[in-house]
């Protein structure tokens, strides 16, 4: 993987800065996906929002 | 607040620990004795309890404890031998073109707020973790739900940091699947 990935690489990437930091190569690499790549950002939103789900299933 | 007060108030959230505990188990038995054994505890460690978070944040945060007592001796039986096949992540190729773009772009489902005030999207978040195959059910409850580190869940679970982000991508991308059948698309059609 370069700078350029493809979504399906972005995909992966951006599930797995969910769970911790990313090595700077991969992390600039995302996020200069996400500048030009909407269905990723949609994505990104919606892990954001899978996560704020589960912690408010166990809470008030 | 009498004895019988408080154990009334444990008691209501009941039904509630049960369905967590066999959600991340997928063993009803054994979610029936780690949510007795949350009970007792809470009941014992009543003093414990300082009223700063609510019963229910309490009551979870037991629970988180002894499922993890419950998932360190069971992946030592062979039952999590399935973990393998579920940590493929060429399933999810289908959902990307030859180029590797999404083939099938979802909504956005705009603030998370909307949606969580609503009983019913939890019945669905539910029906949805159901159709999780179990172990990577378990691993995204033991990260999303029990806020375990990546690092402590490939411990327990004896797993590498490769096999941990495949299965948890894998969960999210399942879980976003059928939200978005089950609830957003569900929605708009009826909007």
């Amino acid at each position: 993987m370069g700078i350029l990935i493809s979504c399906k690489d972005a995909s992966r990437l951006i599930s797995q800065m969910q769970d911790g930091q990313l090595p700077f190569g991969r992390r600039m690499a995302v996020r200069l996906h996400l500048l030009f790549c909407d269905a990723c950002t949609v994505f990104l939103r919606q892990l954001r929002f899978l996560r704020a789900t589960m912690q408010r299933y166990t809470r008030d | 607040m009498t004895e019988s007060d408080f154990a009334t108030r444990i008691n209501g959230h009941r039904a509630y620990l049960l369905r967590v505990a066999v959600l991340q188990l997928r063993d009803p038995a054994l979610a029936e004795d780690v949510v007795q054994d949350t009970l007792i505890a809470a009941l014992q460690g009543e003093a414990g309890f300082s009223g700063r978070s609510s019963v229910k944040t309490w009551l979870t945060g037991i629970l988180k404890h002894k499922i993890v007592d419950a998932i360190r001796k069971k992946s030592r039986e062979p039952a999590m031998s399935t973990l393998d096949e579920e940590s493929r992540i060429e399933d999810f190729d289908a959902l990307f073109d030859d180029t590797g773009h999404w083939e099938s772009p979802s909504s956005d489902w705009g603030d998370p707020e909307a949606q969580l005030g609503r009983t019913q999207f939890f019945d669905i978040v539910e029906f949805c973790l159901e159709k999780l195959p179990p172990n990577t059910a378990r691993v995204f409850m033991m990260r999303e739900v029990m806020e375990l580190d990546g690092s402590e869940i490939c411990k327990e679970l004896s797993i590498t940091s490769t096999n941990l982000w495949v299965i948890l991508y894998r969960a999210r991308v399942a879980l976003r699947l059928c939200l978005e059948e089950h609830w957003f698309a569900a929605r708009s059609r009826t909007a």
